[in-house]
């Protein structure tokens, strides 16, 4: 009769053997954890220790598809066939993110990607601003303050991602999370009440079947995003500005 | 008798106006709709009447320009409260609480310019929430009925039918 191993557990192992079984649980297929245990108390200001940054895979990214347009329409509350915009023309309707086509002229070989704010680190829509209302958070989100926004449209024009819309008219039935309206510059705000939340994705993200696009603190070296940037050749649009986007490409 | 009848006469006077008076104030003054929950507001109603924008200022710089996102004092949590949410019947006689007041001093009111005029409905909130509202199920639009026995037995029903 050989005691069994079992009973040899001491209660510290036992702990540590029972925290890895919980881990487990919460990557088992269907079971989705949105990050909540890393998520700051709710009365703690965003920390300059997070960097909020988005990995766009367009290598996944299908041609046709406009599942993240969508999504952040029906999220935010812009664009769409229910937009209250009824009077602009297409081209001066709000637009937060959209689906660009890439083509190399020299093979007509395409790809399809979606390009919204790049919440850069050294943003120029932020240089420009007279009021101070378009801002960078501490944890690297890029977003207009409505509530100082002259609408002069500076930071459209400096913007070299053409990220940025002006609304021209008055709007409805507003998403209680988006306040949006007229007079004010706008743009994609990385699902900010989202990431508030410690929810840890945005509306584009989570409508990818192909889950091309990964959203994540790049400050903290075991994030997914962190991890994907640091085995994989990843490009930042216009890297020549040294704007250091919070968004990347990997296959462009 | 004349000095009497001369005092019953004053009082009856003055018995008349303290019931007319308070009507007449009544009217003059906005309607103010009663809260749809809560009996109290985050400060007393008399503070909450002359500093409410105070309040409100504070925490929108708080909340976007920094991320804080306490409930207390944001515009979402007033409505919360004081107006009916979406979908919900309402009587448009009372009007809205904001408003009526803004009206009746004549200041402006534009926070409804950009926010929601009224709170999401109830089945939103409880989607939102809910542990089926995963991408995959948002995907199939399967939240429609977010009540956790539908959903369980939709989901129950089908797998069924696949075997």
């Amino acid at each position: 009769m050989s005691e069994s191993n079992q009973t040899d557990l001491t209660r510290r192992q036992f702990v540590g053997k029972g925290a890895a079984a919980a881990a487990a649980v919460t990557v088992a297929p269907g079971v989705l954890l949105y990050g909540a245990a890393e998520a700051r108390n709710l009365d703690q200001p965003a920390s300059s220790d997070v960097r909020w940054g988005m990995l766009i895979d367009t290598n996944k990214c299908d041609k046709g598809c406009n599942d993240c347009v969508t999504a952040c329409q029906t999220e935010n509350g812009w664009g769409g066939e229910n937009s209250n915009e009824k009077n602009s023309s297409p081209e001066q309707k709000a637009q937060w993110i959209r689906k660009v086509e890439l083509k190399d002229i020299s093979t007509g070989h395409t790809q399809s990607l979606p390009v919204m704010c790049q919440h850069c680190e050294n943003p120029p829509c932020v240089d420009v601003c007279p009021t101070t209302a378009s801002m960078k958070r501490a944890d690297g989100v890029v977003l207009v303050d409505r509530h100082l926004c002259i609408g002069c449209r500076f930071c459209m024009m400096a913007c070299p991602y053409k990220a940025r819309s002006f609304v021209h008219e008055s709007l409805t039935d507003q998403k209680a999370h988006a306040p949006r309206g007229k007079g004010c510059v706008e743009s994609c705000n990385l699902c900010v009440h989202k990431l508030d939340a410690g929810e840890g994705v945005t509306a584009c993200s989570v409508s990818c079947t192909k889950g091309a696009i990964t959203v994540g603190d790049l400050n903290d070296e075991k994030s997914e995003i962190a991890q994907q940037l640091k085995n994989h050749k990843t490009t930042q649009i216009r890297a020549d500005l040294g704007l250091n986007t919070g968004v990347r490409y990997r296959g462009i | 008798m004349k000095p009497v009848r001369k005092l019953l006469g004053l009082l009856s006077a003055a018995l008349l106006l303290t019931m007319l008076v308070p009507n007449a104030i009544a009217e003059v003054g906005p309607i103010i709709p009663k809260a749809i929950k809560g009996k109290q507001c985050v400060e007393d109603t008399s503070e909450m009447r002359r500093n409410h924008m105070d309040y409100l200022k504070k925490h929108r710089v708080e909340a976007l320009r920094h991320g804080v996102r306490t409930k207390q004092y944001s515009l979402k949590e007033c409505l919360e409260c004081h107006v009916p949410a979406k979908g919900t019947e309402t009587s448009a006689e009372n009007g809205q609480f904001c408003k009526n007041c803004h009206v009746f001093v004549g200041v402006k009111l534009d926070c409804f310019d950009c926010h929601a005029t009224q709170p999401e409905p109830l089945d939103a909130k409880a989607a939102k929430l809910h542990p089926f509202a995963t991408p995959a199920m948002k995907a199939l639009g399967r939240i429609d009925q977010p009540h956790s026995a539908i959903v369980m037995n939709r989901l129950a029903t089908e797998k069924r039918e696949a075997e």
